[in-house]
């Protein structure tokens, strides 16, 4: 993404070129990691005889911590699902040519967009009802639902930008092409805008899923037992000893981070080979 | 004003519709108290992170190998877990470990308290996004206007303070705004270490009332107007700051 | 077939907190048909409700609930509650009876259907460092105080006595604040107190004050479950007859309450 001329005003801007972690290779973190959360276990481990060293209460607890975890991920999964579906849709809604569907997809993506995801969940968790009562059919609306729910509303809105963005960055004279060619307005947005869409879509959209997954963990406030309100039940199992808290929510740290991690090197190579040049 | 205020009882009374931070007192000052400290802490955790990202842009410039690395490992480690669990692990793990001082009602109490943990946690996040989007916009700057700043005799900091971040900060504005905007709403975390934001007070008052309809929405469209205004004054500034014929 | 799937699915995902359940005239009939008991209990409630490391709630409270389940003929099935959602999860139907420490108030009582007698009490006491030699409530004004986020002692607390509330979701978020010292006391239930003190861990703290509010806790179950509130009512005096909470109280390693003493007294 260089500039050819001897004498640019100012330069494109440019994603930064990541370096690698420390210099390290990503599978050098774990063992890293590891080390940094449980050192200073190790050291405590020494002082006591009768009680259980942190390291191994952490171990005790660390299965169910893992579920707890896998639980994060499927909530992360099934909400991002939702919201792109949903959120795509507004996004084509910010770009109709009805003033009256543009208008109502653009305020309901900022209402959304706004409003703070916490506050999001804590809405979708009071407000909905417990189930639904649907032709006399009734459709139980658990807690975990309810969570996907309230996290695939900002989801949806952030994707509606998204793909609002994309279609408007290209170039107007593809529509014009398309137009000449006597293609309809649908099928010139289906067959020629929104495929080349989809490669500038991609990076943020995947920088967006991992904001999600992050974002799961507000579900331990509104008590969906994931992984940070097991951490909580944990601590509190074991009698609230201080020495605890480092290595547990160490560890919920490096879990985040040993998943996260990987999508964003991925998203950067991404967009390094989706880049155009020029 | 008291004459709203009795209204808004009396509406509780005949609708059931309650809302009692618009007529009890101390629901209120809570309320109040509540908005203050969002805004309050919002302030401290944009000036802080706007100043950690130049810092970081500049340390990762740095000629030193290390420098670079311990910059990026800060930029990867805070991007990639969750804020919340950061705060956690803050004020929980890493605050017990800092020293004690003597508190005015005869005990022991942390350096920090919960605000001040949430303000460097939130900072330290913000701060990570912020160090990235200053260095793209440092390299967006030509190597030819470094250059001639060179030649007139410019020290490298006062390259980077005069020629260089002017110029990088606007470019990089858009890109600013929008992760100071999400810095705003990412201080409804701050609930979770208990400091009384906006947030907090509403759980206590409908923990009181019970009353969770009324203070949701309430909320939703506080922070709608809030953000709104924020995204709103952000537009007309990166308007006023565009440089012309770019981007 | 699908829907049993999907639970087969959930149920190995998320440890806890799940049910399919469907609100009816007659809640009696729906456990007996569905086979399970859904108890709202506390899991962060050491001794009356907590986690084991398999992910499973033990304490009074859910061995209390076993024996409703038993008496039954049904499975139990515990969904870990906390005090700012337990009477929500009532009311919508989650669970079916809620035994979750909840003291027994006129104004709780107009949302959930509360059977007699009370099968526990406690009431409102503060744990604090011996150092501070904290001696009554009003002593407190001024200081931070660590809460629960729900407990309906929290504003009186504060308008009472001028506590600075700094109130958290759960249990070990505060003790380890109280701990680090972010608070001044910790305001909470006197019978976890009790249990706390005698841990070696919580060996400089103390529970200085006249325990005040002293309150019944009551059960409950949703509003209009009369059936169902008469067989908690009988279950409870069989409690008390036979002396079953001292029993757990003794399991759990709680010094026994006079308030379990004297309804074993009246009801022998």
């Amino acid at each position: 993404m260089n500039c050819k001329t001897d004498l640019p005003v100012m330069l494109p801007v440019s994603k930064p070129e990541p370096e690698p972690f420390c210099g390290l290779r990503a599978w050098h973190i774990l063992p890293l990691a590891l080390l940094a959360i449980f050192g200073p276990s190790l050291a405590f481990a020494q002082s006591d005889e009768g009680v259980l060293s942190p390291l191994a209460v952490l171990m005790n607890w660390a299965p169910l911590l893992l579920k707890g975890f896998i639980f994060n991920l499927v909530i992360s999964v099934s909400a991002m699902a939702l919201g792109t579906v949903v959120g795509a849709m507004l996004g084509l809604g910010q770009i109709s040519l009805i003033p009256a569907v543009r208008g109502g997809s653009w305020f309901v993506t900022q209402f959304f967009r706004n409003a703070p995801w916490l506050v999001l969940l804590f809405f979708a968790m009071f407000l909905l009802p417990f189930e639904i009562d649907l032709f006399g059919l009734k459709i139980p609306f658990p807690d975990w639902l309810k969570a996907i729910l309230g996290l695939s509303l900002p989801v949806m809105a952030n994707v509606s930008e998204i793909v609002r963005g994309a279609v408007n960055s290209l170039p107007s004279g593809q529509w014009e092409a398309a137009e000449s060619l006597a293609y309809t307005r649908l099928q010139t947005l289906w067959l020629i805008i929104l495929p080349q869409c989809v490669k500038r879509m991609l990076p943020p959209w995947m920088n967006l899923y991992s904001i999600l997954t992050m974002a799961t963990v507000l579900a331990s406030i509104v008590g969906v037992s994931e992984v940070m309100t097991l951490t909580g039940q944990a601590l509190a199992s074991e009698g609230g000893r201080p020495e605890l808290l480092a290595p547990f929510y160490g560890f919920v740290l490096l879990l985040f981070f040993v998943y996260c991690y990987p999508i964003a090197r991925f998203t950067v190579r991404l967009e390094k080979k989706f880049a155009v040049i020029g | 004003m008291d004459l709203i205020f009795d209204w808004f009882r009396v509406l509780y009374q005949e609708t059931g519709i309650n809302l009692p931070f618009l007529y009890d007192e101390y629901d209120r000052n809570r309320m109040v108290d509540g908005f203050l400290t969002t805004i309050r802490l919002s302030l401290v955790c944009l000036f802080f992170s706007v100043i950690i990202g130049v810092i970081g842009a500049w340390l990762q410039g740095s000629g030193f190998k290390w420098t670079r690395r311990i910059v990026n490992g800060y930029i990867q480690l805070f991007r990639n877990t969750p804020p919340l669990v950061q705060l956690y692990f803050f004020y929980f793990a890493i605050g017990t470990l800092l020293p004690r001082v003597e508190n005015d009602w005869g005990g022991q109490s942390p350096i920090l308290g919960s605000f001040a943990w949430a303000a460097i946690s939130l900072s330290f996040f913000a701060g990570a996004f912020n160090v990235e989007i200053f260095r793209s916009g440092i390299e967006a700057v030509p190597r030819s206007t470094v250059e001639a700043a060179e030649a007139l005799g410019f020290s490298k900091l006062q390259i980077y303070r005069d020629i260089t971040l002017p110029l990088a900060f606007r470019v990089v504005l858009p890109a600013l705004n929008n992760n100071l905007v999400n810095l705003v709403k990412t201080t409804t975390l701050a609930y979770a270490i208990a400091v009384p934001e906006m947030l907090y007070e509403a759980n206590q008052i409908w923990s009181d009332n019970v009353n969770v309809t009324e203070m949701m929405i309430f909320l939703l469209l506080a922070y709608f107007v809030l953000v709104g205004v924020l995204v709103g004054a952000m537009n007309r500034w990166e308007r006023a700051m565009k440089i012309p014929g770019y981007g | 077939m699908r829907r049993k799937h999907l639970i087969t699915i959930a149920a190995s995902l998320v440890v806890s907190a799940l049910s399919f359940t469907t609100a009816m005239a007659d809640v009696l009939e729906t456990i007996k048909e569905r086979g399970t008991l859904i108890v709202g209990v506390k899991a962060d409630y050491k001794p009356y409700g907590f986690l084991d490391p398999s992910g499973a709630v033990i304490g009074i409270e859910p061995d209390l609930a076993r024996d409703v389940a038993d008496k039954l003929g049904v499975d139990v099935e515990y969904v870990p509650v906390v005090s700012s959602n337990r009477m929500q999860f009532l009311e919508q139907g989650k669970i079916d009876l809620m035994i979750a420490t909840m003291t027994d108030r006129p104004d709780r009582r107009e949302v959930v259907l509360i059977p007699d007698p009370n099968y526990y009490s406690s009431g409102t006491n503060i744990l604090a460092l011996k150092s501070l030699g904290l001696t009554e409530w009003e002593d407190l004004r001024g200081k931070p105080v660590c809460g629960i986020q729900g407990a309906f002692y929290n504003k009186a607390t504060s308008q009472n006595f001028g506590a600075e509330i700094v109130a958290f979701k759960g249990t070990a978020e505060a003790y380890s604040a109280l701990k680090a010292g972010n608070c001044a006391a910790f305001v909470y239930d006197d019978s976890a107190i009790v249990a706390k003190t005698n841990d070696p861990e919580w060996a400089d703290y103390e529970m200085p004050l006249q325990t005040i509010d002293d309150a019944p806790w009551g059960l409950a179950v949703a509003l209009g479950e009369e059936n169902f509130a008469q067989m908690m009512s009988d279950m409870i005096v069989d409690w008390h007859k036979t002396g079953r909470i001292l029993e757990l109280e003794t399991k759990w390693g709680v010094e026994n309450t006079p308030f379990a003493k004297a309804m074993h007294e009246e009801y022998k």
